[in-house]
């Protein structure tokens, strides 16, 4: 049972536990304004009819490695979500653990049945109303004033905590940003989508005074789930065998097929049986984990060992007393 | 359709859905963090709506709304946008803003598919000429941009208007290759050039090569119904000619042909300016650095030519680059070509010898000097006035040259080589030619449409091997001589069928399966339909056509022997003998000649000559007849398909 409990000290316990875990930010959104402004059905109380508190938690983008490297593989490890949402699970286990109130992490998927690119709850639309985060003109992508880009990931929970305000300040469009604007007409994101799926306006009062996002052709260059049906009509549609052949195995096509099977647990690079019979691997000092944990055994004996001696010194000294 | 839908209904409120939700998003002031619930509701409909707030806006039921969007979103949706940032590079590696993707950039045409489809080699072979290295990376454009780069002061070519430098040639070709891509030409399309030995034909066919086109040549004396079935046959989408020829009226006569040819689009005459429905040639010179979308690559075909037809029609013959340029480029070794090499061809550029010359010549950096038109004096004038290094002719310029005395009135002791070609070359004349060039050194080449320069003497080849064979085979080619009979390989010295493999044949024919069935042994050996004998060095001499010879009651023997003899008759012009059938024998000899005057010549007299020189009777002429014009080919072979006809 839910046990009495101050909700400044929940929140700030809340706030230990997820930065410990590598979250850089933490706050709550406030759930009346979260189900006002959601459409019908996509607010919190559509997945957890009880819950009283929206708990996000951000963590930080890219590793400055990530930002230098080229496109290609930047699109591979720019993202980071899988960090937020382990850090949000572990933040649901945490409070029904600690204060005995039901609590579920927010799964970060899309909604077929509500339409396109709507998702089952914005983890965007929880941050900004948590204050962690503010709408940027790239296509409302979150940016943090002093984290830049991050990802987030939400907590529902019954516990009534108290929520945060949204951010005073948005910090997006930069001054650097604003002045490239007025010089070219558009903001540096603007100039670099590579498929031109950003535009929008600044003010006179130098912030955003439009945004346009064409998230369709966003997705369609960086969403690769889009593309399998698509592959699959095009192979059905194909007039001849090369160009069925390429439609399946073309390579721009194959990086679905690849990722496919991971998701299916095929092997990948290897069977390993070469790897059985390589007597570096094998043979490697620190490679095997029972000789690596063979100097931690024989510490753990010593300890116990000593532990022992101690207790039949004191055993001793007590019988002699 | 699922839930009610029709195509009318995804016709009519695809774009609005598509629009109103969240795959189109429009965004207002900063509402959200302002918590301005006022503006977030009037601008609700821009920022995105479920299916359900779409179905409530324009009346539909949200599951109908979903399977419209999806149809709509499938119409707009490409499987392949992530290539973008591949080839953006992003950050400071950032390339072009403008990106297409790689089935827009590489598209082809229709046609030039099926010209494509026709190049068709034996992979186990392709897999020696580049483990071998006959067969790399090379393109005509990338010789020239090299030669351009290294070398942009040298002289790439001397023509009757003055000379021209290789920077200068590589700036006229790249402002031509931006006016043939901006008429929307593409890849593999086949531009076809009538045009003489001139700098427009030079720039034009590196020009279309540039850009990944196909050239294909027509002969200058080719009139309409050749041109017509020539320009059909290749489905040329454009077409670069003189505006008239002498007394033909070159571009109305193919404009006329236009309605008859679907594929051809463009009509582009040499000069400034053009009649109505064609276009200038120097209107095509656009300044500027070419954007190629699609660049040639080596294993691209970039010439089609065709056969002279000496039997039927003329074959289409697709050569690709690594076809072409690996043989000039080991060519030039062997005929120790350098950069200071003069080189002129009398052989016109439509025809293979003419343009493997121009390749040597072009690979080696040297400079090519265009003879426009052959004729004995002007050769003589040019050879004087340019002291041309190397000569690439025909025997028929030697005879015409030796027999002018021109080669006693002009200097020519420039001339340190000579390459002959295209016909059977006398002995008397090529020992003749070499004793008016003191010092100079000769060679004879022997070779088809179907396979380029196959065999030739080398340069430091033994005195008497020229003036009696075409040499050997070229680097990465190999010939044989094989049995008419069973197909087996004959020893040295033996007559034979002539067979060629290696890496300058052609990869068959363009749209004749019929002709690529004959053409080309299991094993990948090309059968010329030459007669000959190969020596013990390898060396090939040329005999005569298997489809010249007569089979006289099942006895056959090659008539060439019999023609060189009766053409030394002073009576007689020209001469050919060709099987004509017989109840008893089944075919005998007939004798076609040409008069070189007035006076006729009986086959008696013509077979006297035969006795005179110990002929063997079954071997004479049974018939004779005279005619007033041999049928010939643009390159002066008899077409003896066309005598037979008419016989």
């Amino acid at each position: 049972m839910a046990e009495e409990f101050d909700p400044a000290e929940v929140k700030q316990a809340c706030e230990r536990y997820v930065k410990k875990k590598g979250a850089l930010t933490f706050g709550l959104a406030n759930l009346e304004t979260l189900e006002r402004i959601s459409p019908l059905g996509c607010g919190p109380s559509a997945m957890l009819p009880k819950v009283k508190s929206v708990l996000c938690v951000g963590v930080g983008g890219g590793t400055r490695g990530a930002w230098s490297a080229d496109a290609k593989t930047l699109a591979y490890i720019g993202d980071t979500e899988t960090m937020a949402y382990r850090v949000a699970y572990g933040l649901a286990f945490f409070l029904e653990a600690k204060f005995g109130y039901r609590s579920i992490f927010v799964p970060p998927d899309m909604d077929p049945e509500k339409g396109a690119r709507v998702p089952l709850q914005s983890m965007k639309l929880h941050a900004e109303i948590a204050g962690i985060g503010a709408r940027s003109m790239a296509g409302d992508i979150l940016l943090h004033p002093e984290y830049g880009m991050m990802y987030y990931a939400s907590v529902f929970t019954e516990m009534e905590l108290l929520p945060d305000e949204p951010m005073a300040e948005n910090p997006c469009p930069h001054s650097s940003c604003v002045k490239l604007y007025h010089q070219s007409g558009q903001t540096p994101c603007m100039r670099f989508c590579p498929v031109e799926c950003l535009s929008g306006s600044i003010g006179d009062d130098d912030k955003v005074a439009e945004m346009n996002y064409n998230a369709h052709a966003c997705a369609e260059m960086s969403q690769q789930y889009e593309a399998i049906p698509g592959v699959l009509l095009d192979t059905l549609d194909a007039k001849d065998p090369i160009e069925r052949g390429m439609a399946l195995h073309g390579p721009e096509n194959q990086v679905i097929w690849y990722k496919l099977a991971i998701g299916a647990g095929e092997l990948l690079a290897l069977c390993y049986e070469c790897m059985r019979v390589c007597p570096i691997t094998q043979t490697a000092p620190l490679g095997n984990p029972i000789a690596r944990g063979a100097g931690m055994r024989q510490k753990i004996a010593e300890a116990e060992a000593a532990a022992k001696a101690e207790h039949a010194v004191e055993q001793a000294a007590e019988k002699g007393d | 359709m699922a839930y009610g839908v029709t195509q009318q209904m995804i016709d009519t409120f695809g774009e609005i859905v598509f629009k109103l939700s969240l795959n189109k998003q429009t965004r207002r002031g900063d509402a959200v963090r302002e918590l301005d619930f006022d503006i977030l509701e009037a601008n609700r409909d821009e920022t995105g709506l479920t299916d359900e707030e779409i179905a409530e806006r324009i009346g539909l039921l949200p599951e109908q709304v979903g399977v419209v969007r999806v149809f709509t979103e499938r119409k707009y949706h490409k499987i392949d946008q992530h290539r973008r940032i591949y080839h953006l590079g992003g950050g400071k590696r950032w390339k072009k803003e403008t990106y297409r993707s790689p089935a827009e950039r590489l598209r082809f045409n229709e046609e030039a598919m099926m010209l494509r489809e026709a190049i068709n080699f034996k992979p186990e072979l392709v897999a020696r000429y580049i483990d071998d290295g006959y067969w790399i990376n090379e393109t005509l454009n990338g010789w020239l941009t090299d030669h351009a780069q290294n070398t942009p002061d040298a002289i790439a070519i001397i023509h009757p208007g003055g000379e021209v430098t290789y920077q200068e040639l590589k700036n006229r070709v790249d402002q031509l290759t931006n006016g043939l891509l901006s008429l929307g030409l593409l890849k593999s399309d086949v531009v076809a050039v009538q045009l003489p030995n001139t700098l427009d034909f030079v720039v034009s066919y590196l020009a279309i090569t540039a850009f990944g086109g196909v050239m294909q040549t027509i002969h200058m004396p080719y009139r309409d119904a050749d041109i017509e079935f020539l320009l059909g046959h290749a489905q040329a989408r454009a077409v670069i000619c003189l505006p008239a020829f002498k007394e033909f009226q070159t571009a109305e006569v193919i404009l006329s042909m236009k309605d008859n040819l679907n594929s051809l689009k463009h009509i582009i005459t040499v000069g400034d300016s053009a009649s109505e429905d064609c276009q200038s040639l120097q209107s095509l010179m656009i300044e500027g650095t070419p954007e190629i979308d699609n660049p040639p690559v080596g294993s691209d075909p970039f010439l089609l030519l065709y056969t002279s037809g000496t039997t039927s029609n003329p074959k289409g013959v697709p050569l690709t680059y690594q076809n072409m340029m690996s043989n000039a480029r080991v060519s030039v070794d062997e005929f120790k070509m350098t950069p200071a090499d003069c080189n002129l061809s009398a052989a016109p550029f439509s025809h293979l010898y003419g343009l493997f010359n121009f390749h040597v010549a072009l690979n080696a950096g040297a400079t090519n000097v265009l003879l426009p038109a052959f004729t004995p004096p002007d050769l003589a004038k040019m050879v004087e006035a340019t002291k041309a290094t190397t000569l690439f002719l025909g025997p028929a310029h030697a005879t015409a040259m030796i027999n002018a005395g021109l080669m006693d009135t002009h200097d020519f002791s420039s001339v340190r080589f000579s390459v002959f070609s295209g016909a059977a070359c006398p002995q008397p004349m090529m020992k003749t030619y070499r004793d008016k060039i003191p010092g100079t050194r000769i060679s004879q080449l022997w070779g088809m449409t179907e396979t380029a320069g196959a065999t030739y003497c080398r340069f430091d080849d033994a005195e008497d091997i020229p003036v009696r064979s075409a040499g050997r085979a070229s680097p990465g080619d190999e010939v044989r001589v094989v049995s008419p009979e069973d197909g087996e390989p004959l020893p040295a010295n033996t007559e034979g069928d002539l067979q060629v493999r290696g890496c300058s044949v052609f990869p068959g024919y363009l749209n004749n399966e019929e002709a690529n069935a004959d053409a080309f042994t299991e094993d990948g050996w090309f059968r010329t339909g030459d007669i000959a004998i190969i020596d013990g060095d390898g060396n090939i001499t040329i005999t005569g056509r298997t489809k010249d010879v007569i089979n006289r009651g099942g006895v056959k023997f090659n008539p060439a022997d019999i023609e060189d003899l009766l053409v030394q008759h002073p009576k007689v012009e020209m001469v050919a003998i060709v099987p004509v059938p017989d109840s008893a024998l089944g075919e005998k000899a007939c004798c076609v000649v040409t008069l070189l005057g007035e006076v006729a010549v009986t086959l008696e007299e013509l077979c006297i000559l035969l006795d005179e020189h110990k002929i063997a009777k079954n071997k004479w002429p049974e018939r004779l007849e005279i005619i007033d014009e041999m049928p010939l080919t643009p390159t002066r072979k008899v077409i003896k398909g066309r005598l037979m006809d008419q016989l």
